[in-house]
């Protein structure tokens, strides 16, 4: 092989400090990312509650690849790529719904939920000692489930699911163990959002406070929250900002829950009177102590990388499509057992989540500015330092930590990602 | 069903509602509307708002929130206000309970999202109005959007729609 491989030297273009505008805007970094994080690593594909009946499947994607999740007819939970085993044709159109089947319309194979081929139109012509094992649908070869909660990797190998979550896990159980199941349910469809940006503005947006106070200013203005306080570290918001190590992230609001007292302040304040069974069912699950704790501290605000965004009581993901365009999804958490919680919450997501609510367009926004700004070549890099004199080492949990308008769960994401993406760059380099 | 009188009436306020929308007219657009209200942008024709997520599900004290925000000046996706335009066609009276009528219509809007990409968005698809006659004059009490889009990705919708 003569051709020199293209290999882009990301050590050169990801400092502690900063990083380099190109990250955004390369083809060749956007190729080896869908490569490396969303075809190689794991990503969130979805929750098992989307399929609760055998037959049921949604469709979805990993990186670019069309796959579909099903639940068959022994309870198991599959995801097999939505490509015709004959000729390739995308075997399901349909977002979601239930099937006994799916067959193709182009030739007639019929496939099972599950995956296995069931037949096909005068099969005489396949020859002698034909099976049609050999002709199931793919599967995805890596699925992990935590709390229902989907992820994957269409690599056969490389690192576990454990080794992937990691202690993040601990932030999926504390979306569930808000519900008296145990249990989330997300089953009240996706909005779909489009940005003309990058989609790495997307993890680092959402675990950013310090954009808060200016992007989000006419919702704060609107809801009369403007001076309160909240997301100024300086006027003494005591939330804080996590680094979970593997890419993920957090924004924690506890703090600022605790510091107020007063429970459901992730749920606009309501009073516990007003959600009485719901507090009894917790109550009964879990026991009065606890579930004091639980309704104070609130569900996660907290990114599980790459494609995965904890909103509280909303549950967010995404699909990059190209350099300047990617696809976030959003749905309210409903908590399996709390009908009261669940009425609000779906009002709650429509008021701040997907793009006709108060606060996601304006990070649409943002985020395509940011895109047509990064055309400008110079200055180079941007600033990611803030907080790096005070970040330490929370003692409590022995994670990365720093105030509510610091820049270190930026620093987090941009540290791992520097580690996958020059591993991949580094094989790819030897190959040649 | 109506007469052509009464008719003609309703045609023209969904006239001035749709001008209202396009000129980000926020404080006239706000002003059509009854206590009861209801703005909805579902995101399939046969959605259950108490189980099926909404673009939009405002009752009129979040369409109080939703104009303010708006009139803040920092309500940046509308920092400025798309320009827009929209046609209103189609207009069927489907249903009349005394005073209250109940309106389709199609529509096709324009929309240049000038505040980021410029991109010109094409937005379309069916709504029912449901209008009241209040001391002789027609009010809005219920506007669903159906776009032909709304389960796929859109942009920002954060304009009057
Ligand atoms: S491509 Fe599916 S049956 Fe031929
Ligand atoms: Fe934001």
């Amino acid at each position: 092989m003569t051709a020199k491989m293209d290999t882009v030297s990301y050590e050169n273009l990801i400092h502690r400090e900063k990083v380099h505008g190109s990250l955004y805007t390369d083809p060749a970094i956007f190729q080896a990312e869908m490569e490396t994080i969303f075809h190689n690593g794991w990503v969130f594909v979805g929750h098992t509650s989307e399929v609760p009946k055998a037959g049921d499947f949604s469709r979805r994607q990993i990186g670019k690849q069309p796959v579909l999740i099903t639940r068959d007819r022994d309870n198991n939970v599959n995801l097999l790529l939505n490509r015709c085993t004959h000729r390739g044709n995308l075997l399901c159109n349909r977002t979601n719904g239930n099937a006994s089947t799916f067959t193709c319309p182009y030739h007639g194979w019929s496939f099972g939920v599950d995956g296995e081929m069931r037949g096909m139109p005068m099969l005489q012509a396949m020859g002698e000692g034909f099976d049609k094992a050999e002709l199931g649908l793919a599967h995805v070869p890596r699925v992990g489930i935590h709390r229902g909660f989907i992820f994957a990797s269409l690599a056969s190998e490389g690192e576990s699911f454990e080794e992937y979550l990691g202690d993040a896990k601990v932030l999926l159980d504390r979306s569930a163990d808000l519900s008296p199941e145990g249990e989330v349910d997300l089953s009240a469809g996706w909005l779909k959002h489009r940005f003309k940006a990058n989609w790495k503005m997307l993890p680092e947006n959402n675990t950013d406070g310090y954009h808060v106070g200016s992007t989000h200013s006419s919702m704060l203005m609107a809801t009369g929250s403007a001076n309160s306080g909240a997301f100024n570290d300086e006027m003494g918001d005591p939330s804080v900002i996590r680094d979970w190590g593997g890419g993920h992230t957090e924004l924690d609001f506890a703090p600022r829950y605790r510091m107020s007292g007063r429970p459901f302040q992730w749920f606009g304040g309501t009073r516990k009177s007003k959600l009485p069974k719901y507090m009894a069912a917790m109550e009964a699950a879990y026991g009065k102590e606890e579930t004091e704790e639980r309704v104070l501290a609130g569900p996660p605000h907290a990114i599980i990388f790459p494609n995965l965004f904890l909103a509280e009581l909303n549950i967010t993901y995404f699909y990059p499509v190209s350099t300047n365009e990617v696809i976030q999804y959003y749905t309210p958490l409903l908590l399996k057992g709390a009908p009261e919680v669940n009425k609000r919450a779906m009002r709650q997501t429509e008021g701040a989540m997907g793009p006709g609510s108060f606060l996601l367009p304006e990070d649409a926004s943002m985020a395509e500015r940011n895109q047509l700004g990064l055309e400008a070549l110079t200055p180079e890099w941007m600033d990611l330092r803030r907080g790096l004199h005070r970040e330490h080492i929370d003692e409590e949990n022995g994670l990365l930590t720093s105030s509510v308008s610091d820049e270190t769960t930026n620093r987090a994401f941009w540290s791992h990602y520097l580690t996958m993406m020059s591993k991949a760059s580094s094989r790819a380099g030897s190959g040649c | 069903m109506v007469n052509e009188q009464v008719f003609r009436e309703v045609e023209a306020f969904i006239y001035k509602e749709a001008r209202f929308a396009d000129e980000s007219a926020y404080d006239d657009w706000e002003a059509l509307w009854e206590d009861d209200a209801l703005y909805w942008v579902p995101t399939r024709p046969d959605a259950d708002p108490e189980v099926d997520i909404s673009h939009i599900y405002d009752n009129r004290a979040r369409i109080g929130t939703r104009i303010r925000q708006l009139k803040s000046g920092f309500r940046f996706s509308q920092v400025p206000p798309s320009p827009m335009r929209r046609v209103v066609s189609n207009i069927e009276i489907i249903s009349v309970t005394g005073e209250e009528y109940e309106v389709a219509a199609n529509f096709m809007l324009m929309e240049l999202a000038i505040q980021s990409t410029r991109d010109m968005n094409f937005w379309g698809g069916s709504i029912v109005y449901r209008l009241r006659r209040v001391n002789g004059e027609l009010r809005l009490f219920y506007k669903k959007i159906m776009l032909v889009d709304a389960d796929e990705p859109v942009a920002n919708l954060s304009f009057l729609v």
